[in-house]
C-alpha cells in the first residue's frame, strides 16, 4: 500500500500541477551543494518514512551532482521509523547519512542531540531566515545546536463531508462552511451537536486526533516551554479535555479506531462528517478513501478554518547523525533538499506542506485545484492555516502521553464507558506510571 | 508455541523411527486387516461419523487458509462479505503492491539464509554432541548430559536485551547475522540426536570400527552419521521451521530496511492507511515457501512430530 | 573443527600416569590413539557448550546485572539502583495484569487445544482410509508462520465486518467487540494459537496413542466396557506421560506468547497489547518497556521474574510428570481391569 499507492496519491494531489509553478518558485540556488562539488564518487544513504515524496528529487540530484549516489530507504509509518532510528542511536550505529525526524518524537531525540552533527558547522545559521521562525527553534538543542534541517510542517485545516453536510441542512460550500466553525472549539462541537440531532450520527471519527489537535494549539502543551511536566493541575488543559468529554458523551465521536476506520469504509458510509486535517493528513484522508471503495464524488472536501485558531500537527526534519563517513555531502543534500523550490516539489508529489516562508508564498500565490478535495486549492489554504501557528516545546515522552496515557481513557470515554472525570482522573494515574 | 518454542521436549524415553520400521512395528503388533486398528473400531471399520468429523475439522482449519487467499485476490471490499468462497482476480495485482510496500524478495533471502544456516548449525553442532553423549565414554558426561536436560526448558529468548547489547558491541545491529548467532545451537538438539543414537547404534559396531584401526573422527562420519542421518533430518526440519518463524528477535535486532520475511511481513498492517486485500496478500505470499516445504517433507514432518511422542 | 579446539590437557596425561609401566612401551601412534580416545569427547560437545554459554547463558545472567541499573535503551548504563527494578515491578499494576492476560490466554488455549487434539487423535486412530492425506490436511494450519496467523485472525476478528462477526450475524447475534474487550480479545488470541498448534499435538498424541498394547482394549472390551469407558480408562491413563508432555511444551511456550497479541491490533496504541493493555502478555510487556518506554533495567527485572514463573512452572510439571512416569507403566492395565470391572458390573 505504500510506494505505488503514493504515487497514485500524489499524483492526485499534485492534481494540476503546472511545470510552471516549479520552474518559477523562487529558489536560492542550493547553497550547500558547493560542499559535494568535489569530484570523489560519494554514496549517500537517507531514511524516510511515510510519505515523502522525495524520490524524483534523489534523481534530479543525482542528475546534478554525477559524483553523488543516493540510496534512499522509505520506512512505512513514523511509529516504525521512531522505533528504528531509537534502536539504531542505541545501537550506536546502522543510521543512514540522512534520517528524518518527525516532530512527534524530536523530544526525545533531544535527550540524545550529540548524536547528530550542529548543522552550524555546515552554514545552516545563514539559512535560518529560511523558515518559518518555530521550525528552525524546534530544531535547536538546549545547547543552541542545530540538528535538523526543516522539511514540511503541519498546519491544520479541517476536512468535512459536503455530501453529508448538505444531507443535514448544513452549507457545504467551503466559504460558508469556514465561516459556519469559525470559532472556538464549544462553537466547533455545537455545530456538530446541531449535526447529530440532524442525522443522528457521529461528527468527528474519534476523540484521539481531536484532542490532539486541541493540545497542539496551546502555547504550552503536555510540556511547559522549560520542560516540564505539564499535566497535571493544568486548568486549561483539563478545561479542553472537559468540552471534549462533553462532547463525546453527546455522541459526537464515531469511536474509530485511528489508522484503521475499519480498513478506509467508514470514510465512505457516512461514519463521521469531519476530521482534523494537518497537510499530510490529506494523503491519508484520500488514501483511505479509495481503500474503503470511495473516491472524490464521496464528498470529502477540506475549508480554511480550524476551531480554536491556528494549530500545527507534526512535520519533519533531515538529520545528518555524527556517524555518518560523508556529513559534508549529506549536510549539502539535506540541504538542497529543503530549500524553498524543492519543499514545492514535494508538496505536489506528496502534499506535505512546506516549511521555508518562500515556499509557502509561492503555494498561497499560485493555487491549484485538488480534484480529490472537491477541487479545494489545498496549497493556499494551508498557507493560510499556518499563519499564526505557535512552536511547542515537545518533551520527551511527548508521544507516550499522547498515546498512551491519554490514548485509552479517550477510546473508553468514546465507548461511553467512562465518564469525562474518570477519563481525566486515568489519564493522571496512567501518567504517573508511564511517565512520572 | 511462540516463536521460539523449543519444539517437543520428550519426557521419557524417547525412540525415534523411520516411518517405514514404526509401519512394520504397527503391522506386527496387529492383524493386517479386518480390525481397525483403533483403540475403539474393535472388530469394526470406522464409520461415517469418524470420516465426517474429521472432514468437517479439515475443512474448518483450512477455511482461514483459503478465506486469506480469496481476500488477497479481491478488493478491499471483499473482506466485509459473509464468508466468501470464490477468489477473484487480483491476486497478481495485490501482490505487486506487496512487493511495492516492503523489501519482499531481500527478506525472503535472509529468512532462507538466516534459516538455512541455523539448520545446519544445530543439526551439525547437536549430532557432533549428541554422539559423544549416547556412545562414546569420558569424565562428567552424565553431569554435563543433565545439564543439557535442564537447560532446555530455559527460555533463553529472555536474554534478549543483553544479546541486544551485545550485539550493539559487536556492531552487528541491523545485520542477519545477529540474528543467526543466538540460535547457532540449542539444548533441544543435542538431547534429540543423543537419544536417538543411544539406541540405533549398537555399540559393537564402534568397537569393530575401532578394532579396525579407525579413529575417532572416521568413526563417527563412517557409523555415526550414517546412521544419524533420518534424525538429522528431522531436526533439521523442525530447527528450519523454528528459525522461519521467529519473530521477537529479529523484530528487535533487525531493522524495517534489512528484514526477514517475518518482520517485513508485520510492517504491512502498520500503514498509515490499511488495504485488507494487499495486507493478506502478503500473508499469503510468505506462507507459500513453507506450503512448498510442507508439500515435499509433509510425510517427514509428521513422523518427525510423532516420533516426539512418547513411547508408552 | 577438532583441530581448533585444545583439548583439556589434564585428560591425556591422566590416563598416561594412570599406568607408568606401559606408558614408556606405547609408540607414537598408540599415544595418538589414547589422546584421540579420551580427548575427542570433549571436542564434540565443547563446541555446544561453548556457543551454548556465549549465547544462551550469559545473557540470561546478564540480564540480572542490568536489572540491578537504571538502565536506558539510549543513555546508557546509570546509577546502580538494586532490587529497586524489581520492587517497582512487583508493585507495577500492568505486571500483574500481563501475568493475568498470559496464564488466561494460556488457558483458553491449552484446554480447549487438548480436548480437540484428544478427539481428533482418538478419531485418527481408527484405522482410517488415506491416514498419510488426513495427518497431513490436520497438520496444514502449522505451516502458516504466526505473524501471518496473526495478521489473518486480525482480520478475521475485526470488530466492524470481520468474517467471525459476519457468521454470527447470520445467526442473530450482534457484533462483538472481539479486540476491545477483555475476555473475547483473549478467546480472539487463544483461537489463534489453537488453529497453528491443534493438528500437530494432535500427531503427538495420536502416537501415542498407537502404542497403547491392543490387548489392553480388548480384554477391556471382553469385559463389556463401551467405547467410551475405553477411552476414558485405557487410552488417557496410558498416554498421561504424554499428555503431561504436551501440557509442558504448551506451558513454557503459553507463558512466551508474544507475536500473536503484539500483531492483534497493532496501530492501536503502538501495538502493545489494547489501548488498554486488555491483552498484553508478559513478554509485550517487557518488549513495551525496554524498546517503547527505553526502560532496560525494569525489562530486565521483567525477564528475571517470568524467567523464575517458568521454571516454577517447569519444576511442578517435572516432579508431576516424575511421579505419574514411574506409577504408570502398570497404571495402564490397572485402569484397565479397573474398567473391565466396573463394565462387568454394569
Amino acid at each position: 500500500m505504500k510506494l505505488s499507492r503514493h504515487t497514485k496519491v500524489a499524483a492526485a494531489l499534485a492534481g494540476a500541477a503546472s511545470v510552471a509553478l516549479l520552474a518559477s518558485a523562487c529558489s536560492s540556488d542550493g547553497g550547500g551543494t558547493d560542499e559535494a562539488a568535489s569530484d570523489e564518487p560519494i554514496t549517500l544513504t537517507i531514511t524516510t518514512f511515510g510519505t515523502f515524496g522525495y524520490d524524483d528529487l534523489y534523481e534530479q540530484y543525482m542528475d546534478e551532482n554525477p559524483n553523488i549516489t543516493i540510496e534512499a530507504t522509505n520506512i512505512d509509518t513514523g511509529g516504525n521509523a521512531r522505533t528504528d532510528a531509537f534502536t539504531k542511536i542505541a545501537a550506536g550505529s546502522g543510521l543512514s547519512d540522512i534520517v528524518a525526524i518527525e516532530e512527534g518524537w524530536l523530544g526525545s531525540i533531544m535527550e540524545v542531540s550529540d548524536t547528530f552533527v550542529d548543522l552550524r558547522d555546515f552554514g545552516i545559521e545563514d539559512r535560518s531566515g529560511d523558515w518559518v521562525d518555530w521550525k528552525y527553534a524546534q530544531a535547536t538543542d538546549a545547547d543552541g545546536r542545530v540538528i535538523g534541517y526543516g522539511t514540511d510542517i503541519g498546519p491544520e485545516g479541517l476536512c468535512y463531508n459536503g455530501v453529508l453536510f448538505e444531507e443535514a441542512g448544513l452549507p457545504s460550500d467551503r466559504a460558508e462552511v469556514a465561516e459556519l466553525i469559525d470559532g472556538d472549539w464549544e462553537h466547533f462541537f455545537d455545530v456538530g451537536r446541531d449535526y447529530q440531532e440532524a442525522t443522528g450520527k457521529a461528527w468527528y471519527d474519534h476523540s484521539g486526533f481531536v484532542w490532539n489537535a486541541m493540545v497542539n494549539q496551546l502555547d504550552e502543551g503536555y510540556y511547559t516551554a522549560d520542560g516540564e511536566l505539564n499535566v497535571e493541575g493544568n486548568a486549561e488543559l483539563q478545561e479542553r479535555f472537559e468540552l471534549l468529554g462533553a462532547a463525546t458523551e453527546d455522541g459526537l465521536s464515531a469511536a474509530q479506531a485511528a489508522w484503521d476506520w475499519n480498513g478506509g469504509k467508514s470514510f465512505v458510509d457516512g461514519t463521521f462528517a469531519t476530521f482534523v486535517c494537518p497537510g499530510w493528513m490529506l494523503g491519508v484522508v484520500q488514501g483511505n478513501t479509495e481503500a474503503g471503495g470511495g473516491d472524490a464524488s464521496t464528498g470529502w472536501d477540506f475549508a480554511d478554518v480550524f476551531p480554536g485558531g491556528a494549530a500545527n500537527w507534526g512535520g519533519a526534519f533531515l538529520a545528518v547523525p555524527e556517524t555518518s563517513e560523508n556529513q559534508a555531502a549529506a549536510a549539502a543534500l539535506a540541504d538542497w533538499l529543503t530549500q524553498p523550490e524543492q519543499q514545492v516539489a514535494q508538496f505536489e508529489a506528496a502534499g506535505t506542506f512546506p516549511s521555508t516562508v518562500a515556499a509557502q508564498d509561492e503555494l498561497a500565490a499560485n493555487p491549484t485545484p485538488n480534484e480529490f478535495f472537491n477541487d479545494a486549492p489545498v496549497g493556499e489554504i494551508l498557507a493560510g492555516r499556518s499563519v499564526g501557528v505557535v512552536a511547542q516545546f515537545k518533551g520527551p515522552d511527548d508521544s507516550v502521553i499522547q498515546e498512551n496515557v491519554f490514548g485509552p481513557p479517550l477510546q473508553k470515554l468514546d465507548r461511553g464507558e467512562v465518564s469525562t472525570q474518570e477519563a481525566w482522573d486515568e489519564a493522571i494515574v496512567l501518567l504517573d506510571e508511564l511517565v512520572g | 508455541m511462540t516463536t521460539a518454542t523449543p519444539e517437543p521436549v520428550p519426557a521419557v524415553e524417547v525412540d525415534v523411527v523411520s516411518p517405514d520400521r514404526r509401519e512394520k512395528v504397527d503391522k506386527y503388533g496387529r492383524p493386517r486387516r479386518g480390525r481397525g486398528s483403533g483403540n475403539a473400531g474393535l472388530g469394526s471399520r470406522p464409520g461415517f461419523l469418524t470420516y465426517g468429523l474429521l472432514a468437517a475439522f479439515v475443512i474448518g482449519g483450512a477455511y482461514p487458509l483459503w478465506w486469506s487467499y480469496v481476500v488477497a485476490s479481491g478488493t478491499n471490499a471483499t473482506r466485509g462479505e459473509t464468508l466468501p468462497l470464490i477468489p477473484g482476480g487480483n491476486f497478481l495485482a495485490n501482490a505487486a503492491q506487496v512487493l511495492d510496500a516492503i523489501p519482499f524478495w531481500l527478506a525472503l533471502w535472509n529468512s532462507i539464509v538466516i534459516s538455512s544456516t541455523i539448520t545446519i548449525s544445530v543439526v551439525t553442532f547437536s549430532t557432533l554432541a549428541g554422539y559423544a553423549f549416547a556412545k562414546l565414554r569420558f569424565r562428567g558426561r552424565d553431569g554435563l548430559m543433565i545439564f543439557v536436560i535442564a537447560t532446555m526448558a530455559i527460555p533463553t529468548q529472555l536474554g534478549i536485551i543483553p544479546l541486544f547489547m551485545v550485539m550493539r558491541e559487536l556492531g552487528w545491529t541491523g545485520e542477519i547475522g545477529a540474528v543467526i548467532v543466538p540460535t547457532l545451537v540449542t539444548a533441544f538438539g543435542v538431547f534429540f540426536m543423543r537419544q536417538y543414537l543411544v539406541d540405533v547404534i549398537p555399540d559393537e559396531l564402534i568397537e569393530a570400527a575401532r578394532v579396525d584401526g579407525a579413529n575417532q573422527i572416521r568413526t563417527f562420519f563412517h557409523v555415526a552419521l550414517p546412521a544419524a542421518r533420518p534424525a538429522m533430518a528431522i531436526l533439521g526440519l523442525f530447527t528450519f521451521m523454528m528459525a522461519w518463524t521467529d519473530y521477537l528477535w529479529p523484530l528487535i535486532v533487525l531493522s524495517p530496511t534489512n528484514p526477514t520475511l517475518q518482520t517485513a511481513l508485520s510492517q504491512l498492517q502498520s500503514g498509515y492507511y490499511i488495504d485488507y486485500s494487499i495486507v493478506l496478500a502478503g500473508a499469503v505470499m510468505a506462507t507459500i515457501p513453507l506450503l512448498i516445504l510442507f508439500v515435499v517433507a509433509g510425510k517427514q514432518l509428521i513422523s518427525g512430530i510423532m516420533a516426539g511422542a512418547v513411547k508408552g | 573443527m577438532t583441530s581448533t579446539l585444545t583439548p583439556p590437557t589434564g585428560t591425556g596425561s591422566d590416563g598416561d600416569d594412570s599406568r607408568p609401566p606401559r606408558a614408556s612401551r606405547l609408540t607414537w601412534r598408540q599415544r595418538i590413539s589414547i589422546f584421540d580416545v579420551k580427548a575427542s569427547p570433549y571436542a564434540y560437545v565443547a563446541p555446544f557448550f561453548l556457543l551454548f554459554g556465549l549465547v544462551g547463558l550469559f545473557p540470561l545472567a546478564y540480564t540480572f546485572w542490568v536489572s540491578l541499573f537504571d538502565w536506558d535503551l539510549l543513555k546508557g548504563q546509570g546509577d546502580f539502583v538494586g532490587m529497586e527494578n524489581f520492587w517497582a515491578i512487583l508493585n507495577d499494576r500492568f505486571f500483574w495484569n500481563s501475568i493475568r492476560n498470559t496464564i488466561s490466554i494460556f488457558l483458553l488455549s491449552a484446554i480447549p487445544q487438548l480436548a480437540m487434539a484428544l478427539l481428533l487423535a482418538y478419531l485418527l486412530d481408527q484405522g482410517l482410509r488415506a491416514k498419510t492425506f488426513w495427518r497431513m490436511s490436520i497438520l496444514l494450519p502449522y505451516v502458516v508462520t504466526p505473524v501471518a496467523v496473526a495478521i489473518i485472525f486480525s482480520s478475521v476478528f475485526n470488530e466492524a465486518d470481520g468474517l467471525v462477526n459476519n457468521l454470527l450475524n447470520l445467526i442473530g447475534i450482534p457484533d462483538q467487540q472481539w479486540k476491545h474487550d477483555t475476555f473475547l480479545s483473549h478467546i480472539a488470541i487463544a483461537s489463534m494459537v489453537n488453529w497453528r498448534w491443534t493438528g500437530y499435538n494432535t500427531l503427538i498424541l495420536l502416537a501415542a496413542m498407537q502404542a497403547v498394547p491392543r490387548d489392553l482394549y480388548e480384554s477391556a472390551a471382553i469385559d463389556g466396557a463401551g467405547a467410551a469407558r475405553r477411552f476414558f480408562s485405557v487410552t488417557i491413563p496410558s498416554i498421561r506421560p504424554t499428555l503431561i508432555f504436551v501440557v509442558i511444551t504448551a506451558t513454557i511456550g503459553g507463558l512466551q506468547i508474544f507475536t500473536e497479541p503484539r500483531l492483534f491490533d497493532v496501530s492501536n496504541a503502538g501495538g502493545i497489547g489494547g489501548a488498554d493493555r486488555q491483552f498484553q502478555t508478559t513478554v509485550l510487556f517487557m518488549w513495551e518497556l525496554a524498546f517503547f518506554r527505553r526502560d532496560f533495567g525494569e525489562a530486565s527485572a521483567v525477564a528475571w521474574l517470568l524467567f523464575l514463573l517458568i521454571v516454577a512452572f517447569g519444576l511442578v510439571n517435572f516432579l508431576l510428570s516424575r511421579r505419574v512416569a514411574t506409577g504408570d507403566a502398570r497404571g495402564g492395565r490397572r485402569a484397565a481391569r479397573r474398567a473391565a470391572r466396573k463394565g462387568a458390573d454394569a
